[in-house]
C-alpha cells in the first residue's frame, strides 16, 4: 500500500491531461463563436 | 453545413458523450474495485491500466495521421490534411501522458524515473517528432505548402512506431516484453480479470479518441469556412 502516491498521481496526471485537453478544445470553440460574432456583424452592417 | 447536418452531428456527438461516459465508469470501477491487486508489483501495477490505453491511443492516433497525410498528398483534399491535424493533436496530448505515467510506474519498480532503454528513448523520439510537427503547423503560414511538409513528417514519423514495438524484442531493456500480443496469441500472458480490465479501459480511451476527433474537426472546419467567408469579403470590398 506504500506505492498509492504513485497510483494517485498516475491517475491525477491522466485525467488532468483530459481534463486540459477539453479546456483547450473549449478555448477553441469560444475563439470562434466570436469570430463568427464578428463576421456576421460585419455582414449585416453592410446589408 | 445545412442545419439538418448540424442536428444530426450533434445528436450523434452526444450519444458519443455518453457512452464514453459510461466507458469511462466501468474503466474505473474496474481498475479500482473488480481488478485484484497484482502480487508482485502490488497495487502501483494499477498504473497499467491508464498506460497501456495511453499509449494504445497515441499509436492509433498516430496511424490515423500516417494514413490521412498519404492521402492527402495523393487526392490534395484539405480534408485528409484537418484529420492528420487533428489526430496528431491527440496523440500528442497522449503520448505525453505515457511519458508522464510510465516513470511514476516505473520509479517504485525499478527505482529510477528513467532509463534510456530503447522502448523509452523511440517513445521520447515519437512524442519530439510530432510535436515538432504541431509546432511546424502553428509557426509556417496556412496553404498547402505547409500541409505538404506536415504530412512527410506525418508519415516519417510513424515509422518510428514499429521500432517502438519491436524495440523490448531486439534489445536488452528495461521496459518489460508485450504482455497483450505475444507470440502465443493475444492475451495469453495476462491473467483474464486483468484482461477484462484493460479491454474496458482500452474501449473507454478509443471512444474518447473518436469524441476528439468529431469536436476537432467540426472546428477546424468551421475555422475553414469563417476564414473563406473573411477573404471572400475582404476581395468584395
Amino acid at each position: 500500500m506504500d506505492n498509492l502516491g504513485f497510483l494517485f498521481a498516475a491517475n491525477a496526471f491522466v485525467w488532468g491531461g483530459i481534463i486540459y485537453y477539453v479546456y483547450t478544445i473549449k478555448q477553441r470553440n469560444r475563439a470562434l463563436e466570436k469570430d463568427l460574432e464578428l463576421l456576421k456583424e460585419t455582414l449585416s452592417k453592410e446589408g | 453545413m445545412s442545419s439538418d447536418e448540424i442536428e444530426e452531428n450533434e445528436e450523434e456527438g452526444n450519444i458519443l458523450v455518453w457512452l464514453t461516459g459510461l466507458a469511462f465508469l466501468a474503466a474505473m470501477i474496474a481498475i479500482f474495485i473488480y481488478v485484484p491487486t497484482e502480487k508482485t508489483e502490488g497495487v502501483v501495477q494499477r498504473i497499467m491500466y491508464f498506460h497501456i490505453p495511453c499509449a494504445w491511443l497515441s499509436f492509433f492516433a498516430f496511424f490515423v495521421v500516417f494514413i490521412c497525410s498519404i492521402l492527402f498528398l495523393w487526392k490534395k483534399d484539405r480534408e485528409w490534411d484537418i484529420y492528420s491535424q487533428a489526430s496528431a493533436e491527440i496523440g500528442v496530448i497522449f503520448c505525453s501522458l505515457v511519458l508522464i505515467t510510465g516513470p511514476i510506474w516505473a520509479r517504485p519498480i525499478w527505482g529510477a524515473w528513467w532509463v534510456w532503454d530503447a522502448r523509452l528513448t523511440s517513445t521520447l523520439i515519437l512524442w519530439l517528432i510530432y510535436v515538432s510537427y504541431l509546432m511546424l503547423r502553428a509557426q509556417s503560414d496556412a496553404g498547402s505548402m505547409r500541409a505538404r511538409y506536415a504530412a512527410v513528417l506525418g508519415i516519417v514519423g510513424f515509422l518510428d512506431i514499429p521500432l517502438i514495438h519491436f524495440s523490448v524484442l531486439w534489445w536488452r531493456a528495461f521496459h518489460p516484453q508485450p504482455k497483450v500480443i505475444t507470440s502465443e496469441g493475444i492475451g495469453k500472458g495476462m491473467d483474464p480479470t486483468m484482461l477484462v480490465t484493460l479491454g474496458i479501459s482500452l474501449c473507454a480511451f478509443t471512444l474518447l479518441y473518436f469524441l476528439f476527433m468529431g469536436v476537432r474537426v467540426r472546428q477546424e472546419k468551421l475555422k475553414d469556412e469563417i476564414d473563406r467567408l473573411k477573404r471572400e469579403k475582404i476581395y468584395s470590398s
